[in-house]
């Protein structure tokens, strides 16, 4: 049993770096930065230095490059895919290195579709970067700061913060009901895992109906919990973590720029 | 007491009707007076339904008077304006330590009450730091709250409303989901604020031990106050309690015995300290004591012959929780019980200890990382075995069992077990209606009700029915008494005894309440940090309760008394378990002693 137990929300690694005591806001501002350098990145030698450059953020952050890889598992089939869709429907022309039949490989497609891989490859690893390195609620309070601006043209960041909060609060309250819930049902003879899919849909239902009812209960109390600490929407409130840039994060930023000038200018200038 | 100085809260001639002025208008409060008075500590105490949760919304206006004036430090609740005011001057801690915690990091929860009063950052900071430390919970700051503890939460939500700056604490049945330490924790916490730096305290409860320490109680009965003065007075009028279906504490009960008997003790006595102290000092003294036979012996007459075979067993059970991740934990460590058929075993040990995991293995729910399970000789993880009938013959109800109640009604939601084990529609019938009577819920009035519409204790005997409509030979009752009043808790225990008696049920009793597990059990298997590390009849289980209070185990009271009582070197019996019992070995005790000296 335990299926649900085993599940972890987002690939947050809680450790002291120089990278995760950035301002989240840094750290997205940052994330953008980079995919949109690796998809502007046109030459092989760019994105030798971006690996270079991600390769230095994780040493920096001290994230074990095991476990950013292991966090990459699923990435690579879809790259693996990539790879052998440019490869067997690229364009036709160029040197052929192998040749069967209708089946043509170039060495331009092959070279093409492993630098398109690689490309996705690098695109994931950056923002998986900061997924290890920034706290689902540090994400949260740098989106709702970045944001605000927003606030003037009638969308409530604040409202939409709370939520995400109050979402991240109850993930692991609810996870571990639902396991609890499922127990007990199949305490009760209830199987999940059996009979065509109409019969498991519905086998879900004394799993579903207490969960549902049991969010409502939560989201009542919760209501009355928050009002009874004045909680009024977002006028007048203030908060106690205000988001502050640092030396560090200009630091970070100055460095990125000059990361990314050298991811691009060669491939303009080699060209 | 401060009776001198104006009250902080004035109730006068509330009444509060819920759907005031629709067909389903129910009126819960009849018109109710009340003073509270700054810096004092009153306890609100009542059964389900008495109006006690009602009365506590009143207080910091989430509730509106349908008639009559709540006035907080001057400020009337009917007043919209003053709404926020009332708020931030009465905090209001709840039942359920999980749904009252909003953030995802406890600082930032602790933070949430001052953000909404719009205090600057930097003073929230400094006094979410005070709160923290004021509640002892610093060490924990950064993390996120649900993996605290019931009674870390509830201190949590403490300091939530510390940082608030309040007059006032309300505490609504705050302890009722916890462990006994959890409890302890938390009430420590707030009577040290009443004491210490002058928070006015009013405790809503139904837990009379807490409210024994309490300045002033408050009896409400069916939305009235039918007594109040103080936990003296009050526990002195031990008929008019019983009556309300509540009853004074057990230390109170055993001191009026034991006055009963001659002995010269002062009033109501509320405390274990003070009655010991009363018992200390009537040593050498020459009241004479009339003699009663003391209780022992009596439950001889209960244990019963039985097979000698065990029916389930583990033998050499270890589980691992999340192996292979940073996270692996231990939860059970080379367990081996035996369950005899037809016995009441209970299961104890601190929260954490592993008795919930041994139970789902019990049934076969956790597959243990190593040993076996055995149930009659066969390895119930065995591959020809059917799963489905080991979780029929040995029932597992779990904690808070009403939260799986899902069907339409009653009787569909019992019926749900004998469904799925594919039995023909008439048998399941037969057998929902006879599982109804069994737990006393007549099956014409609550068969058809939907499950949502009953009362706490209600829903959680039908979830038991749910159980017993399925037939099994075993039960494991994980915490069947955990949250309810003390009428539900009666209620569900002298079910259970019944059950045993009348159908040979064999049961498995899980709980840290010791009270229920010294009233029904004649074995005791006590759990700690996932290894047993005691099994036998609970009189030698209980015959060594220093052992049990290291393993942080709460004693009943009576035991308590005699544990203190033989450190003064009163030659008190170990193994007292009820009041009875604890006033007949005190006795003896007593008369010995003055024998030989």
């Amino acid at each position: 049993m335990d299926l649900l137990r085993g599940l972890s929300f987002g690939q947050y690694l809680p450790v002291d770096s120089p990278v995760h005591r950035l301002d989240p806001r840094t750290k997205i501002l940052a994330t953008i930065v980079l995919i949109a350098v690796v998809f502007a990145t046109r030459s092989a030698a760019g994105l030798a230095w971006l690996t270079v450059v991600l390769g230095a953020v994780l040493l920096a952050a001290r994230i074990p490059l095991g476990y950013a890889l292991r966090g990459l598992r699923p990435v690579f089939w879809l790259v693996g895919i990539a790879v052998v869709f440019q490869v067997l429907f690229g364009e036709g022309g160029g040197h052929p290195l192998f040749q069967r039949g209708p089946l043509v490989i170039t060495r331009e497609n092959l070279d093409l579709g492993l630098f398109y891989g690689y490309r996705l490859l690098l695109l994931v690893a950056s923002t998986s970067l900061m997924t290890f390195t920034t706290s689902p609620v540090e994400m949260t309070d740098g989106l709702e700061r970045l944001l605000r601006p927003l606030q003037r043209v009638g969308v409530s960041t604040h409202e939409f913060a709370l939520m995400m909060t109050i979402a991240l609060r109850f993930i692991p309250t609810l996870v571990e009901e639902a396991d609890k819930i499922m127990k007990a049902q199949i305490a009760r003879g209830a199987e999940f895992s059996r009979g065509s899919p109409m019969r498991r849909a519905k086998a879900f239902l004394p799993l579903l109906v207490p969960l549902f009812i049991g969010a409502f209960r939560r989201a009542e109390a919760l209501a009355l919990a928050m009002e009874a600490r004045c909680y009024r929407g977002g006028e007048h409130r203030t908060r106690m973590k205000e988001l502050h840039f640092a030396p560090r994060d200009w630091v970070a930023g100055a460095l990125l720029a000059a990361a990314a000038v050298v991811a691009l200018g060669p491939a303009r200038w080699w060209q | 007491m401060a009776s001198a100085a104006p009250a902080l809260i004035r109730v006068r001639g509330l009444r509060h009707t819920y759907q005031h002025g629709t067909p389903q208008a129910v009126p819960a409060l009849h018109g109710i007076d009340l003073d509270v008075f700054p810096g004092e500590c009153v306890a609100i105490v009542g059964g389900n339904g008495s109006g006690k949760s009602t009365l506590a919304r009143h207080l910091n206006a989430l509730l509106i008077p349908t008639d009559g004036d709540v006035v907080v430090d001057g400020l009337n609740t009917r007043d919209a304006d003053a709404v926020w005011e009332v708020r931030g001057r009465v905090g209001m801690i709840f039942e359920q330590p999980d749904d009252q915690i909003v953030a995802a990091v406890v600082e930032e929860d602790v933070a949430f009450g001052c953000e909404n009063l719009g205090v600057p950052s930097a003073e929230i900071r400094a006094r979410v730091d005070a709160a923290l430390r004021t509640v002892d919970l610093e060490a924990v700051r950064r993390r996120p709250p649900h993996l605290l503890s019931g009674g870390q939460k509830q201190r949590v939500a403490i300091a939530g409303v510390l940082a608030m700056r309040p007059r006032c604490l309300v505490l609504d049945e705050a302890t009722s989901m916890l462990d006994p330490h959890g409890q302890r924790e938390v009430m420590e916490t707030a009577l040290a604020l009443c004491r210490d730096e002058g928070l006015t305290l009013v405790l809503i409860t139904h837990a009379m031990e807490e409210a024994a320490l309490a300045d002033r109680i408050v009896v409400l009965a069916e939305g009235r106050v039918v007594l109040e003065g103080t936990p003296a007075d009050v526990f002195a009028r031990e008929d008019a309690l019983r009556a309300l279906r509540l009853e004074p504490p057990e230390v109170t009960q055993l001191g009026r015995r034991l006055a009963d008997a001659g002995c010269s003790l002062p009033p109501a006595l509320l405390t274990v300290e003070a009655l010991v102290d009363a018992v200390a000092a009537l040593r050498g003294g020459g009241a004479a004591v009339r003699r009663r036979p003391s209780g022992a012996g009596r439950r001889a007459g209960r244990t019963r012959p039985r097979a000698a075979g065990p029916m389930l067993r583990c033998d050499g059970v270890s589980y691992v929780y999340q192996r292979g991740t940073p996270l692996e934990a231990a939860a059970l460590v080379d367990v081996s019980v035996e369950i005899r058929p037809g016995e009441i075993v209970g299961l104890i040990g601190a929260s954490g200890s592993g008795k919930s995991t041994l139970a789902q293995h019990l049934n076969g729910l956790l597959r243990p990382t190593r040993g076996r399970v055995y149930l009659d000789d066969v390895d119930i993880q065995a591959k020809e075995v059917d799963r489905r009938r080991v979780h029929q013959e040995i029932g597992l109800l779990f904690q808070y069992p009403e939260h799986q109640l899902f069907e339409e009604t009653v009787s569909q939601d019992v019926a749900f077990g004998p469904r799925n084990l594919g039995i023909d529609e008439a048998a399941i019938r037969e057998r929902v209606d006879r599982a109804l009577v069994q737990v006393g819920l007549d099956p014409v009035v609550f068969g058809p009700r939907s499950p949502f519409t009953l009362s706490n204790g209600e829903k959680r005997r039908a979830a038991l029915a749910g159980l017993l409509a399925m037939e099994p030979r075993v039960l494991i009752l994980d915490e069947p008494t955990a949250g309810l009043d003390p009428q539900g808790r009666r209620e569900i225990l002298d079910h259970v005894v019944r059950l045993r008696d009348a159908r040979g049920l064999t049961i498995v009793l899980i709980s840290h309440s010791m009270d229920a597990v010294a009233r029904l059990c004649e074995r005791l298997i006590v759990m700690d940090r996932g290894r047993v590390v005691a099994d036998g009849p609970i009189r030698e289980v209980f015959s060594d309760p220093d052992r049990l209070v290291a393993l942080g185990l709460g004693l009943p009271q009576v035991a308590q008394c005699a544990r203190l009582l033989r450190g003064r070197g009163l030659p008190v019996r170990r193994d007292v378990l009820t009041v009875g019992e604890a006033r007949g070995a005190i006795l003896d005790a007593l008369a010995l002693e003055r024998a030989g000296g």
